[in-house]
């Protein structure tokens, strides 16, 4: 079975979950819901399953090593990430419109990745510089940061489209929300840096050198940063707070795309 | 004097000061990677026109992360988390260092989850039952105090728990000490040094001059492997340490494998092919018909002998298209337009005229260099410690929850009355839910 087929019939499961969600916001009715989330769940189970089969491929070819290296890998995991966050929230958050953003999310990336035909498929053996048992823990920390974050970015358009189209103010749950998943997104994405700034004091030397990659993940920690300190001392809430929350998650996708396709650094793998 | 260094010190420790230095910074770092850093003046000028460069020059947007406001940006940040720390400390520890006799024993009235209940049960029976309860939900002793008014039950659990976020703050405080030590007293720089050669001349990034170690580092060879699709593999440099001319260390270096030697880092960065390789090249002169073997360095204007024309080669290819190894090569040729050509064993094998000459490639010595990245980082240790600072207080944060419970029972004419309040550093949610539960159960089990 080939992990590549496997992975595009999984971006259709998805889009299934994510209609099914969006339908559920209509119907209301729990069955709806429920189709979604087995869709999600057998998203996930096949999604898993494909990544397995790449990393055993890779021994195959004699070149073995994780699937976190190359732009359609990352594709993979970050989208895989998205609905294991969500997976992992789902008992607490019983929500179908947090369940659309995340299967939606999660089937752009992987439809980006399995059907726009500019993202290599290929397993690439590893260059020297990513030979590192760094890249493990860094990769998943970054990308799990990343996939809290996109869950936020889904809870504070929620909370904008309230508060301004004025359907209602009652948006403390999806603050909530929000709140949650950027404080877990802000631990993983410190350990993503620190990870990071380990593994390139072994092998550029130093920890820190102003590298755009490294300059734009500092600053989607600031801004998150200044999120959670707003939010716990300085006690902001409402608009102003998802606006925060937005930048952020714009920070998050330059740090990931924007900087390779734009500015030029030594972090030229994504 | 007083109240204005009170008033500094409030404004340094205050959260919008935390909160401007987080966007300024945030800013910066954009400009940063906006406009290109450290590129050469004549760079620059050709980007950006004359009046756009002197005003970035002056502000220092070429050198922006170095510049000296960038610098004191980074400082307020440090006396800025070093004063909240401070006084975050400082409260934790008024609140919930432990010392029995300081337990506030009074239901606190601002957290609005009080609870209040009525039995008909007498103070003291009530005590020993809510003795029990407390221990199964906190699991430990709840501490007691009887006063005028009542019975005061106080428990907790998990205090340390405020620590967590200190933690956390103060590594930012040892990372970016490290940071300073190593920008002050450390150094970036590189060495290439080409197989068989040995040197003890750092050139420091950035700066002009470079930086001698009193040991010489040799490279004993240098070997690169390939995959299929041409990407380097795997590269290694064999180095070894030479102290007063004796080799005392000899080490492969890899990339991600550095070696480390007296507080310096080696770290294998790059490779190329040194202009110490040279091919032998047979040149005939057809003219003339005069025959000689060349000794030629890559990019190297050699005269050929008998006229006024002059030969370079670049970089030798191991297989050319099914020719076998070869080099290109060009001749310069006065009145003529420069002449490219491939020169394998064979003679020219592709390209234009070679006009009188003929060549052919006898041999070739590739030589390679390696690039080694030295770095001295004497902040090294304090970077380490704030690190796993971070990952201490994370886990202390993310593992215990500062869980409190007061308790207060007041005798009614008939029967007693039991206030409860509970607090959580998080997930209290679930603290109150379980309260909410274990409260049931005594209540089916107990009261009539």
């Amino acid at each position: 079975m080939n992990d590549t087929y496997i992975l595009s019939v999984t971006t259709f499961v998805y889009f299934f979950a994510a209609f099914f969600y969006l339908s559920s916001l209509f119907f209301h009715k729990r069955f709806v819901e429920r189709v979604a989330l087995i869709f999600v769940c057998s998203g996930c189970a096949l999604h898993t399953v494909a990544i397995g089969i790449r990393w055993i491929i890779s021994y195959h070819l004699g070149i073995g090593h994780a699937p976190l290296s190359n732009f359609y890998e990352s594709l993979v995991f970050f989208s895989w990430a998205i609905i294991f966050v969500f997976l992992l929230m789902i008992r607490r958050y019983k929500q179908p419109t947090i369940g659309m953003f995340a299967s939606f999310f999660a089937f752009l990336l992987l439809a980006y990745a399995s059907l726009s035909g500019q993202v290599a498929h290929e397993i690439q053996p590893l260059i020297p510089a990513l030979q590192s048992n760094w890249l493990i823990s860094h990769v998943i920390s970054s990308f799990l940061a990343y996939a809290c974050f996109t869950i936020s970015f889904g809870a504070s358009v929620v909370t904008l489209t309230r508060l301004i189209g004025r359907i209602s103010t009652d948006t403390d749950f999806w603050e909530d929300v929000t709140y949650r998943m950027i404080s877990m997104g802000f631990v993983l994405l410190t350990l993503g840096i620190i990870t990071g700034a380990a593994w390139a004091d072994r092998a550029w030397g130093r920890y820190w050198g102003w590298d755009p990659k490294e300059t734009w993940s500092l600053i989607t920690w600031l801004i998150y940063g200044t999120f959670l300190h707003a939010r716990l001392i300085g006690k902001w809430r409402g608009l102003r707070m998802s606006l925060i929350s937005i930048l952020g998650f714009l920070a998050v996708m330059f740090t990931y795309l924007g900087v390779n396709y734009i500015l030029s650094g030594m972090h030229s793998y994504l | 004097m007083k109240k204005k260094l009170l008033i500094i010190y409030r404004c340094f420790g205050s959260v919008q000061f935390t909160i401007f230095l987080f966007i300024t910074l945030a800013l910066a770092s954009i400009l940063g990677t906006i406009v290109p850093q450290d590129l050469s003046p004549d760079k620059y000028t050709s980007l950006y026109n004359p009046d756009i460069y002197s005003l970035l020059q002056y502000f220092h947007i070429f050198d922006l992360y170095h510049s000296w406001w960038f610098t004191i940006l980074l400082i307020c940040l440090s006396v800025n988390i070093l004063i909240c720390t401070c006084i975050q400390i400082r409260r934790i520890s008024r609140l919930y260092m432990f010392k029995q006799e300081k337990i506030d024993y009074s239901i606190p009235v601002s957290s609005g989850n009080n609870k209040q209940f009525f039995s008909n049960k007498g103070v003291f029976e009530l005590e020993e039952k809510l003795r029990v309860f407390l221990k199964s939900l906190m699991g430990c002793d709840a501490y007691c105090i009887k006063k005028n008014d009542g019975i005061y039950l106080f428990a907790e659990r998990g205090r340390w728990s405020r620590f967590g976020m200190v933690f956390v703050h103060f590594s930012i405080l040892f990372i970016l000490c490290g940071g300073l030590i190593a920008a002050i007293w450390g150094f970036i720089g590189h060495m290439n040094l080409v197989e068989g050669q040995q040197s003890n001349r750092v050139i420091l990034n950035g700066e002009k001059d470079s930086l001698l170690l009193d040991f010489d580092v040799r490279c004993d060879d240098f070997t690169v492997d390939f995959y299929d699709n041409g990407l380097p593999k795997e590269y290694q440099s064999n180095l070894s340490i030479v102290e007063r001319g004796k080799p005392i260390l000899s080490v492969p270096v890899r990339v991600n494998h550095p070696l480390k030697y007296r507080g310096l880092k080696f770290c294998q960065a790059s490779y190329g092919i040194s202009r110490e390789s040279y091919a032998m090249i047979d040149v005939r002169n057809n003219r003339t018909g005069e025959e000689t073997t060349l000794k030629m360095g890559i990019m190297e204007k050699t005269p050929l002998p008998g006229s006024e024309s002059f030969l370079a080669i670049g970089t030798f290819n191991a297989d050319y298209q099914g020719h076998g190894p070869s080099v290109p090569g060009v001749l310069i040729e006065k009145g003529t337009p420069h002449r490219i050509f491939r020169i394998s064993h064979e003679g020219v094998v592709e390209g234009s005229e070679t006009g009188d000459f003929s060549f052919r490639l006898m041999d070739f010595k590739k030589q390679y260099y390696t690039g080694l990245r030295i770095t001295y980082n004497p902040g090294s240790p304090l970077i380490w410690i704030g690190f796993i600072l971070v990952f201490c207080g994370f886990i202390i944060n993310f593992f215990s929850v500062h869980k409190r419970i007061w308790v207060m029972i007041s005798p009614l004419n008939e029967g007693s009355e039991i206030k409860i309040a509970v607090s959580a550093s998080k997930q209290k949610e679930a603290f109150e839910e379980k309260l909410a539960i274990l409260l049931g159960r005594m209540d089916r089990g107990n009261e009539p």
